[in-house]
């Protein structure tokens, strides 16, 4: 695509994205004025969003503290939720055995279990980032059991005829099949991850966060101070939202892209030659037909007779100047 | 022309010593591949039965036979993947009966791994087993450009179309070292134009490489164009049938196909194949 043509595809996403801003806050207005509604009972997106900048010096450190507990709370939520998904799709009895366990966990009342939590951990940050977590995990574990479950199984059978190891298999097909289920359970969990630290604040506020300051704000009758909160609370999950998106579209570029990136694509392109490479691990390695394909196009090889081809390391070293695919890499790769 | 007509597997001198298949064979380099009656059960279901077969060095062998016959059963049998119900398999004179990894093994779908591209795609046998050196990659950029595909070698697999999908493929099987090969209708999902496209491409493969190959197919023509020697096998429980040497001259070329001598083979291919009474004798 043209730069031209990107600039144009991004300039309309960005035009869409403020348009949809717009008609959230056209719909609130209206929604003031067709019902005539007084400022403190409905406040204007506008005026909440004046109040927070008026009282930014003390939203401001609000606001870290929430994000802080909110990310935080995430990240472990994610990892913890990650793990256990890839060990439920190890073995089918741990499944059977942790998944009616995962499922009453998020039964449970997440206001209620928050006063619990306060007694065993505190005051202090911990009983948030537990909830917040809570809250988290569970969409991670589904979707990346998921992700594992809906593998091909001819790939599975597939990595069994190329002699897959474990480890290896595991790292090559299994880890990133799971990435785009991943992103959508990270996407979920990201939006859910601020109302878990909200709750948390409410039930256990020593450090004081946006919800607390919602909670005064809202006893104080302070309309425009709980609206203000809450468009910065929001803002934090469409936000941490976003990341999520971004960081789908950085993990899977299969998704979108035709071609691997060019940073990336260097990884897959080799750092030698055709000729010196295979010269070098010729003496190693057992000669082959395949093998033979590296030099097919420049002299020809000699054969065992009786035995099919067999591959000369020193054929292909001796006669680089005739090897196209070689010259293709003297051309590309400057060593 | 080797052998003609219809005969029962058991007719086709399955090696009696089981411990070395090659002491009884004929001079020269023994067979590479040798099914040694082979049958596969599943539950109730017979999948096949009693299969002998025995494939000579850098021999091309077609197998050919109505659907649901066993064929690839008798190719999971031979890579290893499933353990047949009775009977061995032996490659390069060793028993490696229900062994993975002494074979190429390339399924009926391309299989490519999406996150990967072409390149990633060809090395994937060493991705998953030893890791991948520079070595591999640049065997698999040689490989990927001598067989058209030098211009893809960092794209993904949805952006080619299925000829050359198939071809990244059969570039990931070749990469693999084996020196037997077993093709699992690869070009069944093709157009009938790439499909022949695909065809010569693969004929040229197979004459740079010198490999075994055992190639499932169920489109007749494509069985005899492409091979040394066309195996017929039988309805469920799929037997073999018959074992037809093709003697058309190579290198063949299109014109092979229309060859008054490849249509007497067509027909008494299709003779076998839609003549279930014959089978059954």
């Amino acid at each position: 695509m043209t730069l031209l043509g990107r600039l144009k595809k991004g300039g309309v996403r960005v035009a869409t994205a403020i348009a949809a801003l717009a008609l959230i806050f056209g719909v609130w207005n209206l929604v003031i004025v067709v019902f005539g509604l007084k400022p403190y009972v409905l406040p204007t997106p506008q005026s909440a969003i004046a109040a927070d900048v008026d009282h930014w010096s003390v939203l401001g450190g609000l606001t870290l503290q929430t994000v802080e507990e909110t990310a935080y709370g995430f990240i472990i939520g994610a990892v913890v939720g990650f793990l256990l998904g890839v060990l439920m799709s190890a073995s089918k009895t741990v499944q059977r055995l942790i998944y009616p366990a995962l499922i009453t966990s998020q039964a449970v009342p997440i206001v209620a279990m928050a006063a619990p939590l306060v007694i065993l951990f505190g005051f202090g940050l911990l009983p948030k980032l537990v909830i917040v977590a809570w809250v988290v995990f569970f969409p991670v574990v589904v979707n990346v059991l998921d992700g594992l479950a809906h593998i091909d199984p001819d790939i599975i059978n597939l990595s069994r005829v190329l002699g897959a190891k474990r480890v290896r298999g595991f790292l090559a097909i299994r880890l990133p099949a799971t990435l785009s289920p991943l992103f959508s359970g990270l996407k979920i969990g990201a939006t859910y991850a601020v109302t878990g630290a909200v709750i948390g604040e409410w039930t256990a506020s020593a450090q004081q966060g946006l919800g607390t300051y919602l909670q005064t704000a809202n006893a104080s009758l302070d309309t425009q101070g709980v609206f203000g909160a809450t468009i910065l609370l929001t803002a934090i999950g469409v936000a941490s939202f976003l990341l999520m998106v971004g960081g789908e579209v950085l993990a899977t570029p299969w998704r979108r892209r035709s071609t691997a990136r060019r940073g990336l694509g260097a990884r897959f392109r080799p750092s030698v030659g055709v000729g010196s490479a295979a010269g070098d691990v010729g003496q190693r390695t057992p000669p082959h037909p395949a093998a033979e394909l590296v030099s097919s196009s420049g002299s020809p090889v000699p054969v065992a007779a009786g035995s099919g081809a067999r591959w000369d390391p020193a054929a292909v070293t001796r006669d680089p100047a005739t090897n196209a695919a070689e010259q293709r890499f003297g051309e590309e790769v400057p060593s | 022309m080797t052998t003609n007509g219809p005969r029962r597997s058991g007719d086709l001198v399955p090696p009696t010593d089981h411990r070395d298949p090659f002491a009884s064979g004929p001079a020269g380099p023994g067979p590479r591949v040798v099914v040694d009656d082979v049958s596969c059960r599943f539950g109730q279901t017979l999948a096949i039965d009693h299969v002998s077969l025995s494939i000579g060095d850098s021999e091309f062998v077609s197998i050919v036979g109505p659907s649901g016959c066993g064929k690839s059963t008798l190719f999971n049998a031979v890579s290893g993947l499933i353990r047949p119900s009775s009977g061995r398999v032996w490659i390069d004179g060793r028993d490696v009966t229900g062994e993975t990894g002494h074979v190429g093994y390339m399924l009926q779908k391309d299989l490519l791994i999406p996150w990967r591209t072409v390149v990633g795609n060809i090395v994937l046998g060493a991705a998953l087993t030893r890791g991948v050196i520079p070595h591999d990659r640049a065997e698999a950029v040689a490989l990927a450009t001598r067989y058209g595909l030098g211009d893809f070698l960092d794209h993904y697999p949805h952006a080619l179309s299925g000829g050359m999908r198939q071809r990244v493929a059969l570039m990931r099987t070749l990469a693999l070292h084996a020196d037997v090969l077993l093709l699992d209708e690869p070009f069944g999902a093709l157009d009938s134009q790439t499909r022949l496209d695909m065809q010569l491409w693969l004929l040229s493969v197979c004459q740079d490489l010198n490999a075994t190959i055992l190639f499932v197919t169920h489109d007749v023509d494509e069985a005899i164009f492409l091979a040394d020697r066309v195996v017929v096998m039988s309805r469920r429980p799929g037997g073999i049938v018959a074992d037809i040497g093709i003697d058309l001259p190579r290198p063949r070329g299109i014109d092979a196909l229309t060859a008054p001598g490849f249509i007497e083979l067509k027909r008494k291919v299709l003779d076998l194949l839609h003549a279930p009474l014959v089978v059954s004798g």
